[in-house]
């Protein structure tokens, strides 16, 4: 394998690669704004120079790939000197924003500075400003503050697939923007803000929320199509925030799509029912855990039951269902749904050039690896219906006066729901296991705890045959009951 | 109505002689300027090459061709002066196909307007010289790259090319050879950075005019993704030349080791009798082009400053004019020939306001992809701007050569390089005309 | 919708399709010629050369308004283009343009309220051996002085 030496470590790389990733083997950071390993290389914002015997000028890490030999000094005194000339160039013009900036704390532009910037300024002239326009309902753009780095442009053209984002006029008065105040098309708007080094691309769903410094950060799964787009949820004090892709090379590389991004959204909204309810008089109304699982036990007592499975649901919650099917509902068929039109693996497939999938939960391909059917529509003889599901799995059309009891994430603003209901926990409020449709087992992770007093389905269906049990015998013998999955 | 202007400009100009250095020293192009017959195909049979060249051309392999160019040492006329045959010898048989001949007629450096002449007097040396440069690295197809506002010199290149089409001269199977060769002018909208020739190569493709990192360079990736050369007006027009007369006549031609062939220069400002002039190559300094050659100082003016090369060229006073007016020796004193654009200047002028006017052109005139010099050339002009509204300060001169430091050579094209030597250069040997405005309370 | 740039536009492009391997490369000629015919680009005719072309609206937006003779603001019957770079300031173009601005009672860069001058200045026009320069509309106008410059404009109909 050829070597090449920086700053005096030698370091062994594959052939192709750049400097800037070549140096990070060897923990040698070489500051960027431009650069993005996912985009093409423009090598415009001449942060990333170094110097390499036998050349004269300083060139560009990022667009100068290794070669055998090769020595690079990534802090000489012209490198660092230019380092801190162009953060100043690029402070010239930039505003004192830090205070009231969403980015700050996460800035590359405040990060580099503070790194390889000087600490004073020698400019006493007036910054350029522009007027913004809006871009709709993701993205909030604060022109004043963009650096020109164009990892916009480059985001928008080469892996969104639609030239919307652009720069017009030139030189110092360069703007960029989507022309006109139209709003971004482009379903993977979220991304701009992602990439983009400076507080310019800043998501309106995250504005003036909560310090970066403030957040948590869980990693978990999107639970949005059968991708599984690795993520980040970012919370604080039992609220989650913000959601961020996480980079893996095999399954999203740095990306998702706003559709998965804001899904976080449904589990904290205000119509959530959080709490579990049974139908009195007719009427649908808040009860205690106790009230509302013996009615639902009631409610499938002595009839032929059938379980519905969304298929946005765990691995681990999965065969939980299973097992209670057959030991508490007289071997009741378990089916699974969640995307109209796509009823199994097999139907699965890309929706769009990205990242999309025709499957709109994260879990069709582990379900059915468990060996549980798609419901076909038809209800059948069943007399009461248990519908589990997560927050994304859509509700079928079932015949009303059947469907029974509902486990899993309710709205009020469901206009097909059950008199009974059992809240269970949401995808960010419990660990699983879930497969993607390349047949990765990913793991979701906990961020806060279920929302108001719903539980996870694993407490539910133990309390489920607690009762039973407990009806029968005294409470050890529940225990024991619990374990094994008795009625 | 500006024909007018010029047939009293040309009585002036016939009267001293376009011809300079020593007495019987041959011109090539300038007897044919400003006549407004030598245009036509007819003109170019009866008293110019008349496609000559060409024929023998295609009695010459590429690779002779080329060989041919080595010899003239011909050096680009757009500004960089890179040995043509060398690369011409950038496309070999290993080049994939297909590949493509650009002509740079861009011309936008300030003080520069040799090509124009070129272009609306003898359009069919260019012509002739592409479709040999075709044949030499087998392309095809040709463009020419025409700054936007030549509107006229447009349409009469393109009748030119009509002429030559219908000739036979461009078009399938020139001369029963076999080879095609197809011309196009593409017209520019006005931007300089246009002239960069990756900049060039993106606006004809139909993009913003903003320079490429390179590598690659157009000779492996250029036009359209392929390769490509893309050479000056100049250049490509005195192909034909040398193809007839041979490559070693032509480099004679220049006075110097390296630098073959005559150049064509423009002049202007504070001179008696500015316009375009042809000199053998390294056969005059600065100071017999401004009196001999171009009647002196207006009004007996008082010589403050030269800037040699198109405005991208660091400044030289008047004390450093003996200086031989070709690449290498003005290399060596720190400045450039460039386009060979020379701008005289008397002490009418006040230089701090002309390093204002330049560093606003470079500004206005930066892409604005790279950090040094859309920011750089953008607060150079505001600190001059500054300093002439009597607002300056004691540290701005040093503060100007700092920021034109971190400019020059690290930028991704020579723009910042064009801004940052000139501010550099006045600074420097114009000291006392700045600190007249930030001591002196001078005022613009 | 409606097209508004007539047939001879088209036609244009369609001659000089065949010289392009692209049909992107088609961009800069197509804003000329629409030019041509509108007088300035407004973002109508930016959409109908973009479809025309195959691109986004944004796409030649962005293009158009990095060229200074792409007018993506109305301009007056006449739009003066006044050089005032180097060789035509040594040779007077500041009060060139000082004059044109007090006889047209506009400022650099507005137009008439007839509608009949726009005043710019220009970048170095390539005229320098015959400075002061300027364009009208597409014509070259040197060797200027006031005198000269007040008969071009009386002249214009």
């Amino acid at each position: 394998m050829p070597k090449c030496t920086i700053d005096g470590r030698e370091v062994e790389f594959q052939p192709g690669q750049n400097l800037i990733e070549v140096a990070k083997k060897v923990g040698v950071e070489i500051p960027y704004f431009c650069y993005h390993p996912g985009l093409s290389i423009v090598a415009q914002c001449r942060m990333c120079t170094v110097e390499i015997e036998k050349n004269p000028k300083l060139q560009t890490a990022c667009s100068t790939p290794a070669s055998d030999g090769m020595i690079v000094h990534t802090q000489s005194e012209k490198a660092k000197k230019n380092q801190r000339s162009v953060m100043e160039f690029l402070l010239v013009n930039h505003p004192l924003d830090c205070p009231i900036c969403d980015k700050a704390g996460e800035c590359d532009l405040q990060d580099n500075s503070y790194k390889f910037g000087d600490a004073y300024m020698r400019t006493s002239e007036d910054r350029r400003t522009y007027m913004d326009l809006d871009m709709g309902p993701v993205i909030k753009k604060n022109m004043n503050r963009c650096i020109h780095c164009t990892r916009c442009i480059r985001f928008g053209a080469e892996v969104a697939g639609i030239r919307e984002m652009v720069a017009i006029q030139r030189g110092n008065n360069t703007e960029i923007t989507t022309i006109d105040g139209r709003p971004l098309e482009t379903e993977y708007a979220g991304n701009y803000s992602d990439i983009c080094p400076t507080g310019s691309l800043t998501l309106k769903d995250f504005r003036f929320k909560k310090r970066a410094w403030f957040l948590k950060k869980t990693p978990t799964i999107c639970e949005g199509c059968s991708r599984g787009c690795n993520m980040e949820i970012q919370h604080e004090g039992g609220q989650i925030y913000r959601s961020i892709p996480r980079e893996n090379m095999e399954i999203n590389q740095w990306w998702m799509c706003d559709e998965g991004r804001f899904n976080y959204r449904y589990t904290m909204e205000k119509d959530r029912i959080v709490e579990p309810r049974v139908v009195e008089a007719g009427a649908s109304k808040r009860a205690d855990w106790a009230t509302a699982v013996a009615q639902a036990r009631a409610s499938v007592r002595g009839k032929k039951a059938l379980v519905l499975i969304g298929s946005d649901l765990t691995q681990e919650e999965a065969q939980l269902i299973q097992q209670f099917a057959k030991q508490s509902l007289s071997g009741a068929d378990v089916r699974h749904f969640g995307t109209p039109g796509i009823k199994s693996a097999g139907e699965d497939a890309a929706a769009d050039k990205l990242l999309k999938r025709k499957s709109r939960t994260s879990n069709l391909h582990g379900v059915e690896k468990l060996g549980i059917g798609a419901f076909e529509g038809n209800t059948g003889a069943a007399e009461a219906v248990v519908v589990f599901r997560g927050g994304r799995a859509v509700l079928p059309e079932i015949k009303a006066g059947i469907w029974t009891v509902g486990i899993g994430v309710y709205h009020d603003s469901d206009s097909k729901k059950p008199g009974v209901i059992l809240p269970g926990a949401a995808f960010s409020e419990k660990d699983g296991t879930v497969v993607n449709f390349q047949g990765k087992e990913q793991k979701l992770r906990r961020s806060v705890l279920p929302a108001g007093k719903s539980k996870l389905i694993s407490e539910i269906l133990a309390l489920w045959t607690h009762q039973g049990v407990a009806n029968k015998a005294g409470s050890k013998a529940s225990v024991q009951a619990v374990t094994e999955g008795a009625v | 109505m500006s024909n007018l202007n010029f047939e009293q400009k040309q009585s002036a100009q016939s009267e001293s002689g376009s011809i300079g250095g020593e007495p019987g020293g041959e011109t090539l192009f300038i007897q044919h300027f400003k006549n407004d017959e030598a245009r036509f195909l007819k003109y170019y049979h009866e008293k110019m090459a008349g496609y000559t060249a060409l024929k023998k051309a295609f009695g010459m392999t590429p690779a002779a061709i080329v060989d041919e160019m080595k010899k003239s040492n011909l050096r680009g006329r757009g500004g960089a002066g890179f040995p043509t045959g060398i690369k011409w010898g950038f496309i070999n048989d290993k080049t994939p196909f297909p590949r493509y001949l650009v002509c740079n007629a861009d011309e936008s450096e300030p003080g520069t307007f040799k090509d124009r002449d070129i272009m609306r007097y003898t359009p069919h040396l260019l012509i002739e010289g592409m479709v040999i440069g075709g044949y030499a690295i087998s392309a095809n197809v040709g463009y020419i790259y025409i700054r936007g506002e030549y509107t006229r010199e447009a349409v009469l290149l393109d009748e030119a090319i009509e002429e030559a089409y219908a000739k036979g001269y461009l078009g399938k199977n020139i001369m029963g050879t076999g080879f095609d060769f197809d011309l196009t002018v593409h017209r520019g909208a006005g931007a300089y950075i246009c002239g960069e020739e990756t900049g060039l190569l993106n606006s004809l493709e139909g993009k913003r005019g903003e320079p490429r990192v390179k590598p690659p360079f157009p000779a492996q990736a250029g036009a359209f993704g392929k390769p490509t050369i893309v050479n000056n007006v100049e250049t490509l027009a005195n192909v034909p030349f040398i193809i007839n007369r041979g490559g070693e006549w032509f480099s004679k031609l220049g006075r110097l080791e390296r630098s073959g062939g005559t150049r064509l220069i423009s002049v202007s400002g504070h001179v008696n009798k500015p316009g375009v002039y042809e000199i053998p190559a390294g056969s005059m300094t600065i100071r017999q082009i401004i009196y001999d050659l171009c009647g002196g100082m207006l009004n007996n003016g008082r010589l403050k400053a030269v800037i040699p090369g198109g405005s991208s060229a660091p400044v030289l006073t008047a004390d450093e004019i003996d200086v031989i007016y070709d690449i290498d020796p003005l290399m060596k004193v720190n400045t450039m020939l460039g386009s060979a654009a020379l701008m005289v200047v008397s002490e009418d002028q006040c230089v701090v306001k002309l390093i204002h006017r330049i560093t606003k052109f470079y500004a206005h005139e930066s892409c604005g992809q790279c950090t040094p010099c859309r920011e750089g050339c953008h607060w150079m002009e505001s600190i001059i701007e500054r300093i002439l509204h009597g607002k300056g300060r004691e540290q701005d001169l040093a503060l100007l050569a700092d920021i034109s430091d971190n400019i020059g050579g690290k930028t991704l094209c020579a723009l910042g390089d064009a801004a940052a030597g000139p501010v550099a250069s006045f600074v420097k040997k114009f000291k006392p005309d700045f600190e007249a405005y930030i001591r002196g309370g001078k005022h613009a | 919708m409606s097209k508004i740039l007539s047939q001879k536009f088209y036609d244009e492009m369609k001659r000089l399709e065949p010289r392009y391997p692209t049909k992107v490369a088609l961009l800069l000629p197509a804003l000329h010629a629409a030019q041509r015919e509108t007088s300035w680009l407004s973002p109508e005719v930016l959409e109908e050369v973009a479809a025309h072309v195959g691109i986004h609206p944004a796409q030649a937006r962005e293009v158009a308004s990095f060229y200074t003779m792409y007018n993506l603001k109305p301009v007056g019957k006449y739009h003066i283009k006044v050089c005032t770079n180097v060789a035509c300031e040594l040779r007077g173009a500041d009060g060139l343009v000082k004059h044109c601005e007090k006889r047209l009672g506009i400022g650099l860069g507005q137009t008439t309220s007839d509608r009949r001058f726009t005043i710019h200045e220009e970048e170095c026009l390539g005229a320098c051996g015959t400075a002061p320069a300027m364009m009208l509309n597409d014509d070259y106008h040197e060797d200027l002085n006031v005198a000269k410059l007040d008969q071009i404009l009386d002249q214009l109909p």
